[in-house]
């Protein structure tokens, strides 16, 4: 059992390097779409950081508050991008009938799909993250930071890329059905990271509870930050339900895993 | 010669009518966007009521107008140009006996018909509906409005054009097209509404040509113009227009003297 999880594994790994090795082929172009996808990112956060220019707070929060809150969202969903790229694109080997040579293969499916796209490019987000952190750590009170708080931001940054990485394998799992991904799962994965970047409280209530109870994106992003600027959690929960982000990303993960079976099950190519 | 444009208008303009479930699927997704930005301006006019003069409701009706109006002027991921450049097809486009400027042209335009009609208007009934925005014009407003939107598509098809036939010198131009749109979405007030920009930027964004793809119709839309500030800047817009065509014209002459083909 542990062996084959270590194969598995070196397997993924050799899968990353094959895709590494083939983007250095072409030097210029990577630089490039490193760049446009720097600065694409960036110009977004840019319009989000202008509007505290002519307004001084977003319903009592302070820019470095939802700068925190930013980080979190941008880092995790960046982690997500770059190792889920192949199951985003899953609509393509679904489409181009690669999907039937996966199965022949005595390799996990899942790994497969999960190697068959890496863009180095897409750690532009995690980047764009991490930066973004420091500038809150900048604004924000040193005081604020103990261990406990820092535990929990590790903990949500996981939590809610294993999220996002289950919701794109949803998005999946549908192709097995409509062959196209529909744009109505990239609602739920760009629109949740988009929406995660403001406190939750800010929406209405029913937006709230699908983004905490549904699909527990909030759970992994927000309920961390609001325990590491001292605020209340919503909905009434006791501080330390803060700490649970990582059982609800299992939980979440391993449902979208059982979908994924039944897909696989399902599926009868797409005959072209 | 004109029927014969006039037809391909119309054929893209139909071929669109098919993607029936795409639309919907996209109408939905873009109610999803206007709705968040809406309850991030709400949110953050908590702690200010106006600002120069533009309230909530100003800055609402802003938002979804630019939803509205986004689909139309700056389609995210087009690059149907340049894949007919990648793939060859190009060819046969170029040997059709009309004006091969003109024919994009046209299909875009059509394209840009579908659009207004099935997304633009749909989108800010659905936001009205949804957040009370009303309908901000009078019937002269309106007039000056749609001159004003006329512009912003032409303005969109030239620019659209214009970082799609890059593809005649540089194959793989993807991060290119990313970059054209994500500084095109920016300066045209996608992002941010225009007005809350710092002095300096914004006096950038006004003479910039994204200005007339969104945030000039919308200030007209919203009478925030005064009319000196709007003819001056329909002349701009107007010389802005014609420049991109004639460069998208002098551009597309100089790569079809000397093309070749990829593909087989």
């Amino acid at each position: 059992m542990l062996q084959n999880v270590f194969d598995d594994l070196r397997l993924y790994g050799h899968f990353l390097e094959l895709q590494v090795r083939s983007q250095f082929q072409y030097k210029l172009n990577l630089l490039a779409d490193i760049g446009a996808y720097l600065l694409m990112t960036g110009l977004e956060f840019v319009a989000l950081l202008l509007y505290f220019i002519p307004f001084p707070s977003l319903l009592d929060w302070k820019v470095g508050e939802v700068l925190l809150l930013c980080s979190l969202t941008y880092t995790s969903f960046g982690l997500a991008d770059v190792f889920g790229e192949g199951i985003d694109h899953f609509s393509l080997i679904i489409r181009q009938g690669s999907f039937d040579r996966f199965l022949l293969r005595p390799n996990s499916v899942f790994l497969q799909v999960l190697g068959s796209e890496f863009t180095l490019r897409k750690f532009g987000r995690v980047t764009q993250g991490i930066l973004v952190f420091c500038l809150a750590l900048v604004l924000l009170p040193r005081s604020l930071w103990t261990l406990d708080k820092v535990l929990v931001l590790f903990l949500g940054v996981l939590s809610t890329a294993t999220i996002f990485l289950a919701l794109f394998l949803i998005g999946a799992v549908i192709c097995f059905w409509t062959v196209e991904t529909t744009e109505l799962i990239n609602m739920v994965t760009h629109g949740g990271r988009e929406m995660m970047q403001y406190p939750l409280t800010i929406y209405n209530d029913l937006l709230q509870r699908f983004f905490t109870f549904i699909v527990p994106i909030a759970f992994g992003a927000y309920f961390p930050t609001c325990y590491i600027l001292g605020r209340p959690l919503p909905f009434g929960f006791p501080a330390f339900v803060a700490f649970l982000s990582p059982i609800c990303a299992v939980v979440f993960a391993f449902l979208s895993s059982l979908l994924w079976r039944i897909g696989i099950r399902h599926y009868q190519g797409t005959g072209s | 010669m004109f029927p014969f444009y006039f037809h391909v208008a119309l054929a893209s303009f139909r071929r669109q009518l098919a993607y029936r479930w795409a639309n919907i699927a996209g109408l939905i997704t873009n109610t999803f966007f206007g709705s968040l930005f809406s309850f991030v301006i709400i949110a953050l006019h908590h702690a200010r009521q106006s600002v120069d003069g533009y309230t909530v409701t100003d800055t609402l009706r802003y938002t979804w107008l630019a939803q509205a109006l986004l689909m139309v002027v700056m389609p995210f991921a087009w690059y149907d140009l340049m894949n007919t450049i990648r793939t060859g097809e190009v060819v046969s486009d170029l040997s059709k006996p009309c004006d091969f400027c003109w024919y994009w042209f046209s299909r875009e335009l059509g394209r840009s018909l579908y659009y207004t009609l099935f997304r633009g208007v749909p989108i800010y009934i659905a936001g009205t509906l949804l957040f009370n925005l009303g309908f901000p014009a009078g019937s002269l407003q309106l007039l000056i409005f749609v001159l004003a939107f006329l512009l912003a598509i032409v303005l969109g098809i030239a620019y659209r054009y214009l970082y799609n036939i890059i593809a005649f010198w540089i194959v793989e131009a993807r991060a290119m097209v990313w970059l054209a749109v994500t500084v095109a979405l920016f300066f045209a007030g996608s992002y941010i509404p225009l007005y809350f920009l710092p002095g300096w930027l914004y006096g950038l964004a006004q003479v910039l040509p994204f200005n007339g793809l969104m945030n000039f119709p919308i200030q007209v839309l919203l009478g925030k113009v005064s009319p000196a500030q709007m003819g001056w800047a329909f002349v701009s817009l107007l010389c802005w227009s014609v420049g991109m065509i004639l460069v998208m014209r002098f551009l597309t002459a100089r790569a079809t003297r000397r093309v070749i083909v990829q593909g087989g």
